[in-house]
Protein backbone atom coordinates (compact mmCIF):
# COMPACT_ATOMS: atom_id res chain seq x y z
CA UNK A 1 0.00 0.00 0.00
CA UNK A 2 1.57 3.12 -1.18
CA UNK A 3 1.26 7.12 0.37
CA UNK A 4 -1.34 7.87 -2.43
CA UNK A 5 -3.81 4.63 -1.53
CA UNK A 6 -3.40 5.43 2.38
CA UNK A 7 -4.73 9.26 1.69
CA UNK A 8 -7.33 7.99 -0.73
CA UNK A 9 -8.57 5.39 2.22
CA UNK A 10 -8.57 8.68 4.86
CA UNK A 11 -10.52 10.67 2.74
CA UNK A 12 -12.49 7.85 2.06
CA UNK A 13 -13.51 6.95 5.93
CA UNK A 14 -13.62 11.05 6.07
CA UNK A 15 -16.02 11.10 4.39
CA UNK A 16 -18.52 7.67 5.00
CA UNK A 17 -19.25 9.11 8.43
CA UNK A 18 -17.36 6.55 9.89
CA UNK A 19 -15.89 7.35 13.64
CA UNK A 20 -12.88 4.25 13.41
CA UNK A 21 -11.94 2.11 10.80
CA UNK A 22 -9.40 -0.61 11.64
CA UNK A 23 -7.78 -2.29 8.38
CA UNK A 24 -4.66 -5.09 8.51
CA UNK A 25 -3.23 -6.42 5.45
CA UNK A 26 0.01 -8.10 4.92
CA UNK A 27 2.74 -5.75 5.87
CA UNK A 28 0.49 -2.66 7.77
CA UNK A 29 -1.94 -2.25 9.79
CA UNK A 30 -3.80 0.83 9.42
CA UNK A 31 -6.88 3.04 12.28
CA UNK A 32 -8.16 5.21 10.98
CA UNK A 33 -10.15 7.69 13.68
CA UNK A 34 -12.51 10.72 12.91
CA UNK A 35 -13.19 13.36 15.23
CA UNK A 36 -16.85 13.08 15.99
CA UNK A 37 -18.25 16.47 14.64
CA UNK A 38 -15.07 17.72 13.12
CA UNK A 39 -14.97 18.59 9.49
CA UNK A 40 -13.61 15.81 8.00
CA UNK A 41 -10.18 15.71 9.62
CA UNK A 42 -9.05 12.59 10.25
CA UNK A 43 -6.31 11.17 13.03
CA UNK A 44 -4.26 7.91 11.36
CA UNK A 45 -2.19 5.35 13.02
CA UNK A 46 -0.37 3.70 10.50
CA UNK A 47 1.39 0.56 12.26
CA UNK A 48 3.98 -1.43 10.61
CA UNK A 49 3.92 -5.07 11.41
CA UNK A 50 6.97 -7.19 11.37
CA UNK A 51 7.50 -9.03 8.06
CA UNK A 52 7.84 -12.40 10.37
CA UNK A 53 4.28 -12.01 11.33
CA UNK A 54 2.15 -14.82 9.41
CA UNK A 55 0.04 -12.93 6.93
CA UNK A 56 -3.03 -12.17 7.97
CA UNK A 57 -6.44 -14.10 7.17
CA UNK A 58 -7.57 -12.86 3.45
CA UNK A 59 -11.40 -11.54 3.89
CA UNK A 60 -9.55 -8.20 5.43
CA UNK A 61 -7.32 -8.06 2.24
CA UNK A 62 -10.17 -8.50 -0.33
CA UNK A 63 -12.38 -5.83 1.78
CA UNK A 64 -9.05 -3.26 1.71
CA UNK A 65 -9.10 -3.52 -1.67
CA UNK A 66 -12.65 -2.91 -2.13
CA UNK A 67 -12.66 0.15 0.46
CA UNK A 68 -9.77 1.37 -2.19
CA UNK A 69 -11.57 0.95 -5.65
CA UNK A 70 -14.69 2.47 -4.61
CA UNK A 71 -13.30 5.35 -3.00
CA UNK A 72 -15.47 8.75 -4.39
CA UNK A 73 -12.44 11.06 -4.89
CA UNK A 74 -11.63 10.89 -8.30
CA UNK A 75 -12.62 8.29 -10.50
CA UNK A 76 -10.52 8.68 -13.01
CA UNK A 77 -8.00 7.60 -10.37
CA UNK A 78 -5.58 10.41 -11.85
CA UNK A 79 -2.67 11.78 -9.69
CA UNK A 80 -3.80 15.39 -10.48
CA UNK A 81 -7.47 14.38 -9.48
CA UNK A 82 -7.32 12.54 -6.10
CA UNK A 83 -6.31 15.62 -4.16
CA UNK A 84 -9.78 17.48 -4.83
CA UNK A 85 -12.55 17.00 -3.16
CA UNK A 86 -16.10 15.89 -4.75
CA UNK A 87 -19.19 17.93 -3.67
CA UNK A 88 -22.49 15.14 -4.45
CA UNK A 89 -26.14 15.61 -4.38
CA UNK A 90 -27.62 15.36 -1.11
CA UNK A 91 -31.15 14.37 -3.13
CA UNK A 92 -32.89 13.92 -6.13
CA UNK A 93 -33.49 16.61 -7.89
CA UNK A 94 -33.05 19.73 -10.51
CA UNK A 95 -29.23 21.25 -10.26
CA UNK A 96 -29.40 25.20 -10.62
CA UNK A 97 -26.52 26.99 -11.07
CA UNK A 98 -28.04 30.29 -10.42
CA UNK A 99 -30.51 31.56 -7.62
CA UNK A 100 -32.89 32.46 -10.86
CA UNK A 101 -32.62 32.98 -14.54
CA UNK A 102 -31.33 36.38 -14.84
CA UNK A 103 -28.84 36.23 -11.75
CA UNK A 104 -25.54 34.83 -12.00
CA UNK A 105 -24.08 31.89 -11.48
CA UNK A 106 -23.44 30.78 -7.42
CA UNK A 107 -20.07 29.56 -8.57
CA UNK A 108 -17.67 29.20 -11.52
CA UNK A 109 -14.60 27.25 -12.43
CA UNK A 110 -11.48 29.30 -10.29
CA UNK A 111 -14.13 30.71 -8.00
CA UNK A 112 -13.13 30.49 -4.37
CA UNK A 113 -15.30 29.43 -1.83
CA UNK A 114 -15.47 29.40 1.74
CA UNK A 115 -17.78 27.46 4.25
CA UNK A 116 -21.03 28.24 4.09
CA UNK A 117 -21.17 29.43 0.54
CA UNK A 118 -23.94 28.54 -1.53
CA UNK A 119 -22.52 26.68 -4.29
CA UNK A 120 -25.86 25.82 -6.12
CA UNK A 121 -29.87 24.80 -5.90
CA UNK A 122 -31.24 21.87 -6.08
CA UNK A 123 -34.93 21.42 -6.76
CA UNK A 124 -37.32 19.01 -5.92
CA UNK A 125 -40.83 19.20 -5.98
CA UNK A 126 -40.99 22.89 -5.91
CA UNK A 127 -38.64 23.05 -3.01
CA UNK A 128 -35.79 24.68 -3.44
CA UNK A 129 -32.98 23.54 -1.40
CA UNK A 130 -29.34 25.73 -1.33
CA UNK A 131 -26.49 23.60 -0.96
CA UNK A 132 -23.90 25.45 1.35
CA UNK A 133 -20.15 24.41 1.14
CA UNK A 134 -18.59 22.24 4.05
CA UNK A 135 -15.22 23.14 2.94
CA UNK A 136 -13.07 26.34 1.93
CA UNK A 137 -11.22 25.91 -1.24
CA UNK A 138 -11.29 26.37 -5.37
CA UNK A 139 -13.90 24.90 -7.31
CA UNK A 140 -11.65 22.99 -10.25
CA UNK A 141 -14.60 21.66 -12.41
CA UNK A 142 -18.40 21.93 -12.36
CA UNK A 143 -19.57 18.78 -13.28
CA UNK A 144 -23.40 19.16 -14.15
CA UNK A 145 -25.33 21.59 -16.48
CA UNK A 146 -27.48 23.93 -15.14
CA UNK A 147 -31.10 23.00 -14.89
CA UNK A 148 -30.48 19.31 -15.64
CA UNK A 149 -31.60 16.31 -13.52
CA UNK A 150 -29.34 15.09 -10.54
CA UNK A 151 -29.53 11.82 -8.61
CA UNK A 152 -28.45 11.26 -4.90
CA UNK A 153 -24.87 11.19 -4.58
CA UNK A 154 -24.04 12.30 -7.72
CA UNK A 155 -20.84 14.51 -7.88
CA UNK A 156 -21.50 18.06 -8.64
CA UNK A 157 -18.30 20.01 -8.41
CA UNK A 158 -14.78 18.85 -7.77
CA UNK A 159 -12.97 21.75 -5.13
CA UNK A 160 -9.19 22.15 -4.44
CA UNK A 161 -9.42 22.29 -0.76
CA UNK A 162 -7.46 24.99 1.15
CA UNK B 1 -41.80 35.08 17.97
CA UNK B 2 -40.28 38.18 16.23
CA UNK B 3 -42.22 39.94 13.69
CA UNK B 4 -39.97 42.21 11.01
CA UNK B 5 -42.73 44.32 9.13
CA UNK B 6 -41.28 46.22 6.21
CA UNK B 7 -43.33 48.82 4.55
CA UNK B 8 -41.67 47.51 0.68
CA UNK B 9 -38.86 45.13 -0.09
CA UNK B 10 -38.51 42.87 -3.48
CA UNK B 11 -38.78 39.77 -1.97
CA UNK B 12 -39.34 38.59 1.51
CA UNK B 13 -37.95 35.22 1.06
CA UNK B 14 -34.73 37.00 0.00
CA UNK B 15 -34.57 39.06 2.32
CA UNK B 16 -35.23 36.86 5.25
CA UNK B 17 -32.51 34.49 3.51
CA UNK B 18 -29.82 37.29 3.86
CA UNK B 19 -31.21 37.95 7.18
CA UNK B 20 -30.62 34.60 8.52
CA UNK B 21 -26.53 34.34 6.87
CA UNK B 22 -25.85 37.29 8.45
CA UNK B 23 -26.46 36.00 11.98
CA UNK B 24 -28.25 33.54 13.71
CA UNK B 25 -31.80 34.32 13.81
CA UNK B 26 -34.99 33.00 16.15
CA UNK B 27 -37.12 30.24 15.17
CA UNK B 28 -40.05 31.01 13.43
CA UNK B 29 -39.07 34.63 12.69
CA UNK B 30 -41.37 36.68 10.12
CA UNK B 31 -40.74 38.86 7.69
CA UNK B 32 -43.73 40.92 6.18
CA UNK B 33 -44.06 43.35 3.62
CA UNK B 34 -46.91 45.75 2.89
CA UNK B 35 -46.05 46.13 -0.35
CA UNK B 36 -43.54 44.01 -2.73
CA UNK B 37 -41.91 46.13 -5.09
CA UNK B 38 -41.88 43.68 -7.85
CA UNK B 39 -45.82 44.82 -8.26
CA UNK B 40 -44.41 48.26 -9.67
CA UNK B 41 -45.40 49.00 -12.36
CA UNK B 42 -42.60 49.64 -15.51
CA UNK B 43 -41.00 52.66 -15.96
CA UNK B 44 -41.33 53.71 -12.60
CA UNK B 45 -45.07 53.98 -12.63
CA UNK B 46 -46.39 52.85 -9.24
CA UNK B 47 -49.64 50.93 -9.71
CA UNK B 48 -49.89 49.75 -5.79
CA UNK B 49 -50.59 53.26 -4.39
CA UNK B 50 -53.07 51.47 -1.88
CA UNK B 51 -52.12 49.59 1.64
CA UNK B 52 -51.24 46.16 0.15
CA UNK B 53 -54.45 43.72 -0.05
CA UNK B 54 -52.82 40.27 0.18
CA UNK B 55 -50.28 38.87 2.31
CA UNK B 56 -46.80 38.21 1.72
CA UNK B 57 -45.17 36.63 4.52
CA UNK B 58 -41.81 34.70 4.97
CA UNK B 59 -40.91 32.44 7.99
CA UNK B 60 -37.39 31.21 9.25
CA UNK B 61 -37.73 27.51 10.33
CA UNK B 62 -34.79 25.58 11.86
CA UNK B 63 -35.92 22.47 10.38
CA UNK B 64 -32.17 20.55 11.74
CA UNK B 65 -33.18 17.12 12.96
CA UNK B 66 -35.88 16.77 9.79
CA UNK B 67 -34.08 13.75 7.47
CA UNK B 68 -33.29 15.37 4.28
CA UNK B 69 -35.08 12.23 2.83
CA UNK B 70 -38.42 13.66 4.48
CA UNK B 71 -37.81 17.06 2.34
CA UNK B 72 -41.21 16.74 0.80
CA UNK B 73 -42.58 16.31 4.15
CA UNK B 74 -41.83 19.90 4.74
CA UNK B 75 -44.36 20.88 1.78
CA UNK B 76 -46.96 18.86 3.43
CA UNK B 77 -46.45 20.63 6.85
CA UNK B 78 -46.65 23.79 5.23
CA UNK B 79 -49.50 23.43 2.47
CA UNK B 80 -51.45 21.97 5.77
CA UNK B 81 -50.86 25.04 7.79
CA UNK B 82 -52.34 27.21 4.96
CA UNK B 83 -55.45 25.34 4.41
CA UNK B 84 -56.45 25.04 8.00
CA UNK B 85 -55.79 28.51 9.09
CA UNK B 86 -57.96 29.69 6.09
CA UNK B 87 -60.42 27.20 6.93
CA UNK B 88 -60.76 28.56 10.49
CA UNK B 89 -61.07 31.97 8.76
CA UNK B 90 -64.06 30.01 7.09
CA UNK B 91 -62.65 30.05 3.22
CA UNK B 92 -64.80 27.74 1.92
CA UNK B 93 -64.12 24.91 -1.13
CA UNK B 94 -60.96 24.37 0.31
CA UNK B 95 -58.07 22.06 -1.13
CA UNK B 96 -54.76 21.50 -1.92
CA UNK B 97 -53.53 21.26 -5.30
CA UNK B 98 -50.33 19.30 -5.89
CA UNK B 99 -47.75 19.50 -4.56
CA UNK B 100 -48.58 23.08 -2.79
CA UNK B 101 -51.11 25.65 -4.49
CA UNK B 102 -53.80 26.16 -1.93
CA UNK B 103 -57.68 26.44 -3.62
CA UNK B 104 -60.86 27.63 -3.19
CA UNK B 105 -63.37 26.05 -5.42
CA UNK B 106 -60.61 25.71 -8.14
CA UNK B 107 -58.98 29.29 -8.34
CA UNK B 108 -55.94 29.62 -6.47
CA UNK B 109 -55.73 31.67 -3.50
CA UNK B 110 -52.53 30.77 -1.86
CA UNK B 111 -49.03 30.01 -2.77
CA UNK B 112 -46.59 28.46 -1.03
CA UNK B 113 -42.47 28.93 -2.11
CA UNK B 114 -39.71 26.78 0.25
CA UNK B 115 -36.22 27.30 0.13
CA UNK B 116 -34.20 25.37 2.29
CA UNK B 117 -30.70 25.36 3.31
CA UNK B 118 -28.59 22.08 3.20
CA UNK B 119 -24.86 21.38 4.82
CA UNK B 120 -23.60 18.52 5.02
CA UNK B 121 -25.97 16.45 3.57
CA UNK B 122 -28.67 17.76 6.50
CA UNK B 123 -31.32 19.90 6.37
CA UNK B 124 -30.48 23.38 8.42
CA UNK B 125 -33.36 25.85 7.61
CA UNK B 126 -36.46 26.27 5.81
CA UNK B 127 -37.53 29.81 4.58
CA UNK B 128 -41.36 29.60 4.00
CA UNK B 129 -42.43 32.00 1.83
CA UNK B 130 -46.16 32.29 1.61
CA UNK B 131 -48.55 34.67 -0.65
CA UNK B 132 -52.24 34.60 -0.23
CA UNK B 133 -54.73 36.75 -2.26
CA UNK B 134 -56.86 38.52 0.09
CA UNK B 135 -58.59 41.72 -0.70
CA UNK B 136 -57.60 41.97 -3.92
CA UNK B 137 -60.68 41.85 -6.09
CA UNK B 138 -59.33 42.39 -10.20
CA UNK B 139 -57.50 39.54 -11.55
CA UNK B 140 -56.70 40.54 -14.58
CA UNK B 141 -55.72 37.64 -17.31
CA UNK B 142 -55.72 35.64 -14.19
CA UNK B 143 -58.64 33.03 -15.17
CA UNK B 144 -57.49 30.85 -12.19
CA UNK B 145 -56.92 33.32 -9.32
CA UNK B 146 -59.11 34.43 -6.95
CA UNK B 147 -58.93 36.11 -3.40
CA UNK B 148 -60.40 35.34 -0.01
CA UNK B 149 -62.91 38.73 -0.55
CA UNK B 150 -63.66 37.22 -3.71
CA UNK B 151 -64.77 34.09 -2.92
CA UNK B 152 -66.39 34.87 0.74
CA UNK B 153 -67.76 38.13 0.11
CA UNK B 154 -66.08 39.82 2.97
CA UNK B 155 -62.81 42.09 3.95
CA UNK B 156 -60.51 40.08 5.96
CA UNK B 157 -57.52 41.96 8.47
CA UNK B 158 -54.05 40.92 7.30
CA UNK B 159 -52.38 40.40 10.80
CA UNK B 160 -55.55 38.50 11.88
CA UNK B 161 -54.21 35.64 8.69
CA UNK B 162 -50.77 36.06 9.58
CA UNK B 163 -51.53 35.29 12.93
CA UNK B 164 -53.19 32.15 12.34
CA UNK B 165 -50.72 30.88 9.60
CA UNK B 166 -47.91 31.04 11.76
CA UNK B 167 -50.58 29.03 15.20
CA UNK B 168 -50.84 26.43 12.38
CA UNK B 169 -47.39 26.51 11.08
CA UNK B 170 -46.47 25.84 14.88
CA UNK B 171 -48.78 23.17 15.04
CA UNK B 172 -47.77 21.29 11.69
CA UNK B 173 -43.94 21.52 12.47
CA UNK B 174 -44.41 20.18 16.11
CA UNK B 175 -46.19 17.57 13.99
CA UNK B 176 -43.33 17.32 11.36
CA UNK B 177 -40.96 17.37 14.30
CA UNK B 178 -41.98 14.24 16.45
CA UNK B 179 -41.98 12.39 12.72
CA UNK B 180 -46.08 12.02 12.53
CA UNK B 181 -45.21 11.23 9.10
CA UNK B 182 -48.36 9.21 8.46
CA UNK B 183 -50.92 11.77 10.14
CA UNK B 184 -49.02 14.73 7.97
CA UNK B 185 -49.75 12.39 4.90
CA UNK B 186 -52.82 11.41 5.60
CA UNK B 187 -54.28 14.71 6.38
CA UNK B 188 -52.69 16.01 3.39
CA UNK B 189 -54.25 13.72 0.98
CA UNK B 190 -57.46 13.84 2.39
CA UNK B 191 -57.64 17.75 1.16
CA UNK B 192 -55.80 16.72 -2.49
CA UNK B 193 -57.52 18.81 -5.26
CA UNK B 194 -59.26 16.52 -7.62
CA UNK B 195 -58.63 13.25 -5.36
CA UNK B 196 -60.66 10.69 -6.59
CA UNK B 197 -61.86 11.66 -9.38
CA UNK B 198 -61.99 11.87 -12.94
CA UNK B 199 -59.41 13.81 -14.04
CA UNK B 200 -57.07 14.77 -17.37
CA UNK B 201 -53.66 14.98 -17.42
CA UNK B 202 -50.93 15.91 -19.99
CA UNK B 203 -47.56 14.35 -19.96
CA UNK B 204 -44.22 15.64 -21.20
CA UNK B 205 -45.04 15.19 -25.01
CA UNK B 206 -48.36 17.30 -24.39
CA UNK B 207 -50.62 13.94 -24.76
CA UNK B 208 -53.61 13.62 -22.90
CA UNK B 209 -54.64 10.66 -20.40
CA UNK B 210 -57.02 10.24 -17.54
CA UNK B 211 -56.61 8.84 -14.38
CA UNK B 212 -57.59 9.37 -10.53
CA UNK B 213 -55.51 11.68 -7.94
CA UNK B 214 -54.94 8.56 -5.29
CA UNK B 215 -52.23 10.06 -2.98
CA UNK B 216 -48.63 10.90 -3.22
CA UNK B 217 -45.40 9.23 -2.12
CA UNK B 218 -43.34 9.70 0.46
CA UNK B 219 -40.74 11.67 -2.02
CA UNK B 220 -44.10 13.71 -3.26
CA UNK B 221 -44.67 11.95 -6.74
CA UNK B 222 -48.15 11.65 -7.36
CA UNK B 223 -50.24 8.93 -7.37
CA UNK B 224 -52.78 8.46 -10.26
CA UNK B 225 -54.49 5.61 -10.78
CA UNK B 226 -54.49 4.27 -14.41
CA UNK B 227 -56.23 1.89 -16.55
CA UNK B 228 -56.45 -1.38 -15.75
CA UNK B 229 -56.02 -0.43 -11.80
CA UNK B 230 -52.30 0.59 -12.56
CA UNK B 231 -50.94 2.92 -10.01
CA UNK B 232 -48.45 5.13 -11.81
CA UNK B 233 -46.20 7.56 -9.36
CA UNK B 234 -45.29 10.78 -11.54
CA UNK B 235 -42.61 13.50 -11.06
CA UNK B 236 -43.77 17.05 -11.10
CA UNK B 237 -41.90 17.87 -14.32
CA UNK B 238 -43.50 14.70 -16.22
CA UNK B 239 -47.69 15.65 -14.78
CA UNK B 240 -49.43 18.51 -15.74
CA UNK B 241 -53.61 18.25 -14.68
CA UNK B 242 -55.87 20.19 -16.52
CA UNK B 243 -58.82 21.40 -14.78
Amino acid sequence: MDIKEIQNLIKFVAKSGASEVKLEMDDIKITIKTGSDDKGEATTIVQQIPMAQTPVAQPAAVAAAEVVASTPVAPAASNEDSKYVTIKSPIIGTFYRKPSPDKPVFVEVGSTIKEGDVLCVIEAMKLFNEIESEISGKIVKVLVDDASPVEFDQPLFLVDPS
Amino acid sequence: MHIIKLNAIDSTNTYLRQLSASKAIEDFTVVVAKHQTKGRGQMGTQWNVQDAKNLTMSVFKDITGVDVERNFYISIAVSLAVFEALKSLNVEKLSIKWPNDILSENKKIAGILIENVIKQNRLQASIIGIGINVNQTEFENLPKASSLQLMSGRFFELDEIMITVLQKLEYFFELLQNNSFSTLKAQYEEHLFRKNKPSTFKDMEGDMFSGYIKGVSNSGNLQVLLEDEIIKEFDLKEITLLY
